[in-house]
């Protein structure tokens, strides 16, 4: 039983990682839409699985609330804004793809590395998915640092908010719900105080390209 | 009911500004009027726990405040009053109607979210109130919608959810080992047990849970090499904003930061915890300092002074029980210092209409009261006799050389000693010299230089002698972080 659990929640946890690495070596902002939702309902998945082997039925109220809310009503917002700002692809990032990837990489075993002591403390079933969630942690934080556009870092900030779901699923089945609605309140309203920015980036600067957002410098 | 004092006030002016449309200068009114309300609900906190007690409310006490709560109520709560009095919508201040009503909504939520960020004693929920912090700020930067402050806000809004993000990965994996100590319930994100419990705690997994809340909560609090979105947010919100963000933001950011430092320490000793806060203070006293010298925006310098004094406080942090004392009473002297700056800041602006130091000069004739408190604070917070910050400095440099650190002393000396020189010479510029061309002689809105003239007053008070009650509390922060 435990083994189906682990195996799932690791199969479940790649998947997350892959949809994450998906900014990296495509372009459109489609794409990263696509990636992100895809995500965003695997990370639910995983909710909804630990919930069952783990038998905390509160963590099905945390995955119908992912389902919900990045997985239905954010990426709706998201399609809006990129069908408004259509042109606006990522075709210059300050890292090239190739070299992205290898970061990406090394940024994954870094986390692997960096979550050993923890790995190695826990004796919950899920334990050995956990670097898996702390590499996607990583690598969302350097799609926010190596990318342009306004746009892609909001949905890289989005994926690190789901990498850090993540890791609580599958280190402490979870936060407690109370604070978990918390939480969800605060992505979400974040969320849309981003994307009154981005639009008001676009009506200001007439671009998404936060290169051109140099006027305060020194 | 002290809490309910404490934290209904703002929520209430907030939901005023928001069921009034147009707004009114009425709104303003209650609002200021409600915010006193608050720091009397403070104070009385503050009595509370100098009684000994510890006030608790709320189901599984999820509010609590011991001496490290009430002091930042307190500042949070008297800084949320200086920006009621003098932010937008009182007085003829060249806000709009629009303007001012956004003002009072958000400036009071972000009072609240502050407020409710001190006082609970759930790191959980304090994670919550100090994202939410970010949120109910940030919209208020373009208050004057141009390129400079929209970019500001996005950089703001970007790296402090970025930032905050990352504290909330480290409470999680603070929470991993925790969960199995005491079961998955609510009061497990509970400060008091987490830090009754510490001992029992794995320290590995907790170090590197610190770090990530170190570089989270770090990134809110402008340490650097986190703290490229201070410069600019700072400058470019409005005056009242501004106050709150520099004087009490970062504290509540490095409030946060110390509730995990004490948590640390009680589970694997002082030595990793101090160190590396008191790291990070040293780099970002020597980027604040350094970058004082070179500014041409007096907006900014204000700022970067916030960076150099955030990083002061941090290496206090990590220099043992004196060095928190020293912290802290640096921390209080700091908002009380660098939200009468941004005020005044403000008021300079407005009659100039430049933030630029050249575009500056003959304020003490121009503005003499201004001019004078503007001269006045600025050498306060350069920390120079008989303002507060002399003290809290002079009680830092003690703390270094008693926990055996005089080389840190040294460098902060002479670190301290660069910006001072480099604010001097701005300071001069401004001063003196011949206005520019139609720039009117004459004191505006004399009414708003009584609230500023406090705050001077205060900040001489704490620099003649620490009162004694002030002195207990601080002794008592003491007590929590280094037992």
């Amino acid at each position: 039983m435990d083994s189906l659990f682990a195996q799932l929640v690791v199969l479940e946890s790649s998947l997350a990682l892959i949809f994450g690495l998906v900014l990296l070596w495509r372009r459109g902002v489609p794409a990263y839409i696509h990636a992100f939702t895809w995500q965003s309902l695997v990370l639910a998945a995983v909710a909804a699985t630990v919930g069952w082997f783990g038998r905390h039925r509160e963590l099905y109220v945390v995955a119908a609330l992912l389902i919900a809310v990045k997985g239905l009503a954010i990426p709706r917002l998201l399609a809006r804004m990129e069908r408004r700002f259509a042109s606006e692809r990522e075709l210059a990032p300050y890292v090239n793809t190739a070299t992205s990837l290898v970061v990406a990489g090394l940024l994954v075993l870094f986390g692997a590395a960096v979550m050993r002591p923890v790995v190695m403390a826990s004796e919950l079933p899920t334990r050995t998915a956990m670097p898996l969630a702390m590499g996607l942690v990583l690598v969302s934080l350097f799609v926010v640092v190596s990318r342009k556009k306004a746009l892609t870092q909001v949905i890289g900030f989005l994926m690190l908010e789901n990498g850090i779901a993540l890791l609580a699923l599958l280190g402490a089945y979870g936060i407690p719900l109370i604070v978990e609605l918390g939480v969800f309140l605060d992505a979400l309203m974040g969320f849309l105080v981003m994307q009154i920015f981005v639009y008001r980036i676009h009506a200001t600067f007439e671009t998404l390209d936060v290169d051109q957002l140099d006027r305060l410098r020194h | 009911m002290l809490f309910a004092l404490l934290l209904a006030p703002a929520l209430a002016s907030a939901v005023l500004a928001l069921v009034v449309r147009p707004y009114r200068a009425a709104v303003g009114a209650v609002n200021a009027a409600l915010s006193l309300v608050a720091v009397g609900a403070a104070l009385g906190l503050g009595r509370e726990v100098l009684a000994g007690r510890v006030p608790v409310a709320g189901p599984d006490d999820v509010l609590r405040a011991d001496a490290l709560s009430a002091l930042l109520a307190f500042c949070v709560s008297v800084v949320g009053a200086l920006a009621a009095w003098l932010g937008p919508g009182l007085g003829d201040d060249g806000w709009d109607a629009g303007q001012a009503r956004r003002f009072r909504i958000f400036a009071n939520l972000f009072a609240a979210t502050m407020l409710f960020a001190v006082t609970t004693d759930n790191v959980g929920f304090m994670w919550v109130a100090i994202e939410a912090t970010t949120i109910t700020s940030a919209l208020l930067i373009p208050l004057h919608a141009s390129k400079a402050s929209v970019e500001a806000s996005w950089k703001y809004v970007l790296i402090g959810s970025v930032g905050i993000a990352l504290a909330f990965a480290g409470t999680v994996l603070a929470y991993f080992d925790f969960a199995t100590l005491v079961g998955r319930d609510t009061a497990a994100l509970s400060w008091t047990l987490l830090r009754d419990v510490a001992p029992a705690l794995n320290p590995r997994v907790l170090d590197l849970a610190f770090v990530f809340i170190l570089i989270g909560y770090g990134t809110k609090a402008g340490l650097a090499p986190m703290h490229t979105w201070l410069p600019d947010a700072h400058s470019e919100a409005p005056p009242a904003l501004s106050a709150m963000m520099s004087g009490v933001l970062l504290a509540v950011a490095l409030y946060a930061i110390v509730r995990w430092q004490a948590v640390v320490r009680a589970a694997v000793g002082p030595g990793f915890a101090d160190e590396v806060i008191g790291l990070l203070g040293l780099l970002s006293l020597a980027i604040g300092s350094l970058s004082l010298v070179t500014q041409r925006n007096y907006k900014r310098l204000l700022a970067y002074s916030s960076i150099e004094h955030t990083g002061l406080i941090c290496v206090g942090l990590g220099l043992g029980p004196l060095g928190v004392f020293a912290a802290m009473l640096h921390l209080l002297n700091h908002s009380v210092a660098k939200s009468m700056m941004f005020l005044l800041a403000g008021r300079v602006l407005r009659r100039y209409q430049t933030a630029e130091i050249e575009g500056v000069a003959g304020l003490l004739r121009v503005m003499p009261w201004t001019g004078g408190f503007f001269a006045a604070g600025m050498l306060a917070v350069l920390g120079l006799p008989p303002f507060g910050m002399f003290v809290s400095e002079f009680a830092l440099v003690r703390a270094g050389f008693a926990a055996g650190r005089p080389l840190t002393i040294v460098l902060v000396l002479a670190l301290l000693a660069v910006g001072f020189v480099g604010v001097l010479g701005h300071l001069n510029r401004m001063l003196y010299g011949r206005p520019p061309g139609g720039v009117p002689v004459g004191e505006g809105g004399r009414w708003a230089l009584l609230p500023l003239g406090a705050c001077l007053v205060a900040l001489v008070v704490l620099g003649l002698a620490v009162p004694a009650p002030v002195e207990r509390l601080l002794l008592g922060i003491a007590e929590i972080i280094t037992p």
